[in-house]
């Protein structure tokens, strides 16, 4: 049986710019920030009150598993806005709504009531889609 | 008082915790940043992160450590005193039981494993991450 999930990708177009963007505006915490042999440079980040699950923030770049097309058409996938991080959870999404357009973060939809609670959409640095929920009690 | 404010009372005692791991201070100076009993603030600490302030501060401490043993070349004492022990055994014993390894030995299994000084081996990362980044599968 899978007891949890442990690490989950997030590819980025700049990772300084997203441990600015994670660490800073969205308050998550740096996990790991290495520098294995060869140079890839191997980041996570997590919220602070869960701490089991870490984003992995890797840019695509040609290497063994992505040619150079390939690298450079996920990064235009990114810049569209084609991918998601997922839903980040919180106790009132209209103040911590609040707190990140004023910390800068780019909203596409204000808190908006939904069937399963309030809910928030906004983009990373990088243009990844994340939703901010607050769960209906 | 709101749940946004109360997690925000109970973060700055963890800030507190995570700025000054490398120094001496006991649970009551991080529990009066979150404006709490002691007793209290390592309650609501425990329910809200999974761990205890003391447990927080022992992985932070244990990971600077880790850190350090492969990127600088400081001797063990050196790194046990920039985490924030007073003690060798204590931080040795500390180590050996997080790590499961002594300082000494996580050091030299990882350096003997990287192929460049001062940087970790490739095989510290999950091996579906390794193959995608650094190397192709051997099958």
């Amino acid at each position: 049986m899978i007891k949890s999930i442990a690490h989950v990708t997030v590819y980025v177009l700049n990772q300084d710019k997203a441990l600015d963007f994670y660490k800073n505006k969205l308050g998550f915490e740096v996990g790991e920030d290495m520098t294995i042999e060869g140079g890839f440079r191997w980041l996570t980040v997590y919220p602070k009150s869960q701490t089991q699950l870490q984003l992995v923030l890797a840019e695509p770049k040609e290497g063994p598993m992505f040619t150079k097309e390939a690298a450079i058409k996920i990064r235009g996938l990114i810049e569209d806005g084609a991918f998601g991080v997922g839903v980040f959870e919180t106790e009132d999404c209209q103040k911590t709504y609040e707190e990140l357009v004023a910390k800068g973060v780019e909203f596409i939809q204000p808190p908006t009531e939904q069937l399963y609670g309030v809910e928030a959409m906004g983009k990373d640095d990088s243009g990844n889609w994340f939703s901010l929920v607050q769960q209906a009690k | 008082m709101t749940a946004n404010t109360k997690f925000k009372r109970l973060s700055a005692g963890r800030d507190y915790i995570a700025d000054n791991y490398r120094d001496t201070f006991s649970l009551t100076d991080a529990a009066n940043n979150s404006l709490m009993s002691p007793f209290h603030f390592s309650r609501v600490f425990k329910k809200t992160y999974g761990e205890t302030p003391n447990e927080f501060l022992i992985r932070l401490r244990i990971e600077k450590a880790k850190k350090m043993l492969i990127t600088e070349n400081f001797r063990v004492s050196e790194i046990c005193e920039r985490v924030g022990y007073m003690s060798l055994g204590s931080f040795s014993s500390l180590f050996l039981k997080h790590v499961g390894m002594s300082p000494t030995s996580y050091r030299r299994t990882l350096w003997r494993l990287s192929s460049e000084s001062f940087r970790y081996p490739s095989q510290v990362i999950p091996t579906c991450y390794a193959y995608h980044f650094l190397r192709k599968p051997v099958n």
